[in-house]
């Protein structure tokens, strides 16, 4: 026989389903503090810990902080006297500003069965919060209540333990992102295949 | 070879909708057509389709490496000089290629001769694979066929074999150009059977993908909208285009697997013709081929001029014999041209809409394989995008 022996299809035909992978992962534990001493005060971590824990975030904060050509911007999205002078340059030497850290993201929680800690924040979250990376924390301009990561995603209405997804808020690595390289062609030559 | 009119099915337009076959009409005008199909003899596909296919093969896949060491070569295929190395990477890596497509011009009796490779972006897959296998089993089942027809049509078969083989990075990324519905649908049919050979596949149209980069502009890696990293990418879009754009750059540094691999913008270019012709001189599938140059003479009778870069007949001239002129308008002229000598497609009456109608037959390849065929009829000698796609059976 010089044809298939079948020719079926999963993902094309209406019935199918896909189930995404991503859906399935877990929730885990992680704090938010404004300043190491509410974090020693909480008592759910070490006070050497909350200074470590500090001290990354802020090592990190100038790296993953969104950078605004001039302060305006910045402040229109943070709020006036809320942005700061980036270490970083443009090419031509040009200041870059970004956000004051209002706080922070620490993923090691050391003493989960603390005073402060009487029940799990969340039934069913995964213990110590491994994959949840300690990171800086910022708030916007008109949203003054809500802790948020560099990439804009809430995590918090105030300090203590949360839970989250690891992946909701990794953080980008002082990178930058463009889209729109490829296609640039697709406009003016309608078909592709042959 | 025989064009045979037959009855259409019932309700084949609303199964096709069913399965996502949503470009069986173009434009009011159809595109599958099964009003007729056409039959072989198991020797015609075997001797005259199935082996010239392989040995075509094998005789571009040894021009490739030469290819990638020839300055002289990458020039007249006008590659740009900022890939030749990643090109000779890609080859040298041993890069896996998917499938691709030769155009043949086929009348039943002779060698098929070799119009052109689709070795990049070949399309009008579903339409072979699934779609005219379907029409088969309908057929025998409906008992206008006789059990013993058969179909040269594996493709189904060997490209879910192939993405088992592969080693893909995990997830694998299949983009096409956004609200190109053909595209789209061929992009669609592979995943379907990736992921039944168990590849965790992700669509992203091509505009959405991104470049992520450090602060000093480097580390460039391809990630989709959230921002994950796209280790492996099937790309429905042209090397020679990829090769211009905005993130060309970005290409060569991140460590992305691309399928097709970027040793196939060799293969795809029509400037293979005239670098076969010239490496197999008088090879009885071969039709004579040359590089235009700027002082070429005018074209004369029986011959046909294709831009290096054109998909779907575009921006094709031929003259027949006879010295009659015939031309396909297009988006290519921007780029440098071929010359093939004109093996006029064989012609046949379609019954059904009472005209004169002329056929070219596609043959798969997939990974080394002949893997099936496929056939476009057109009312005029050049095929085109919009050319009707009908199926064919085997039957002594």
């Amino acid at each position: 026989m010089k044809r298939s022996k079948k020719a079926a299809l999963v993902l094309m035909v209406p019935v199918a389903t896909l189930l995404l992978a991503g859906c399935g992962e877990e929730r885990e534990q992680a704090m938010v503090f404004t300043d190491p001493s509410e974090c020693s005060a909480a008592a759910l971590n070490s006070a050497a810990q909350c200074e470590a824990d500090f001290a990354a975030a802020q090592n990190l904060h100038p790296q993953v902080a969104p950078k605004y050509l001039n302060k305006e911007e910045c402040e229109t999205d943070f709020g006036a006297g809320q942005c700061e002078t980036a270490p970083q340059q443009t090419a031509s030497g040009g200041s870059v500003f970004m956000p004051m850290m209002m706080g922070f993201l620490a993923g090691q929680m050391m003493n989960r069965g603390g005073a402060n800690l009487q029940q799990p924040a969340a039934a069913g979250a995964a213990a110590g919060g491994p994959n949840v990376a300690t990171q800086p924390l910022y708030k916007s301009r008109d949203d003054r209540g809500t802790f948020r990561t560099a990439t804009n995603a809430p995590v918090a209405k105030g300090i203590g333990p949360i839970t989250l997804k690891p992946s909701q808020v990794k953080p980008q690595m002082g990178q930058v992102v463009s889209r729109g390289g490829f296609g640039q062609q697709a406009a003016s030559r309608n078909s592709f295949g042959g | 070879m025989k064009r045979i009119s037959v009855a259409e099915r019932a309700n084949w337009r609303a199964y096709a909708e069913e399965v996502g076959f949503d470009f069986h009409t173009f434009d009011g005008e159809p595109y599958w057509d099964e009003t007729a199909y056409y039959q072989f003899s198991l020797q015609q596909i075997e001797n005259d389709l199935e082996t010239p296919t392989e040995e075509l093969h094998q005789m571009a896949m040894d021009m490739v490496g030469d290819i990638t060491r020839s300055e002289e070569m990458l020039t007249l295929l006008n590659i740009p000089r900022d890939f030749w190395s990643y090109i000779w990477n890609s080859w040298n890596n041993g890069e896996p290629h998917l499938y691709g497509r030769f155009d043949f011009v086929y009348n039943g009796t002779g060698p098929a001769k070799l119009l052109e490779l689709n070795y990049d972006t070949p399309t009008s897959l579903f339409e072979t694979g699934f779609f005219q296998w379907v029409w088969l089993e309908d057929q025998i089942k409906n008992g206008v066929l006789p059990e013993r027809a058969d179909q040269f049509n594996s493709l189904h078969d060997k490209i879910e074999q192939a993405f088992a083989q592969l080693d893909l990075p995990q997830p694998f990324y299949f983009a096409s150009v956004r609200d190109n519905l053909e595209d789209r649908g061929t992009v669609n049919y592979l995943m379907d059977m990736a992921a039944q050979a168990g590849v965790d596949v992700r669509y992203i149209p091509l505009e959405d993908i991104g470049v992520i980069e450090d602060m000093n502009g480097r580390g460039e890696q391809f990630v989709d909208l959230d921002d994950h990293p796209i280790k492996g990418l099937f790309k429905l879009y042209p090397w020679e285009f990829m090769v211009q754009e905005g993130f060309a750059r970005a290409i060569t540094a991140a460590n992305t697997q691309m399928i097709e691999p970027a040793w196939k913008m060799l293969l795809s270019n029509k400037g293979i013709l005239p670098l076969l012709w010239q490496r197999y001189p008088n090879h009885p599938n071969l039709l004579p081929a040359f590089f235009e140059t700027g002082t070429s003479e005018p074209l004369g009778a029986g011959w046909v001029r294709k831009p290096l870069f054109s998909r779907e007949g575009a921006n094709v001239d031929l003259i027949t014999a006879t010295g009659e002129k015939i031309s396909a308008a297009g988006p290519y002229a921007d780029g440098r041209y071929v010359r093939q000598a004109l093996q006029a497609l064989p012609k046949f009456r379609d019954e059904y809409r009472n005209a004169d109608t002329y056929a070219m037959l596609g043959s798969w390849v997939v990974g080394d394989s002949a893997a099936g065929i496929c056939i476009r009829e057109d009312e005029s000698l050049i095929t085109k995008d919009t050319s009707r796609f009908l199926p064919h059976i085997i039957l002594d």
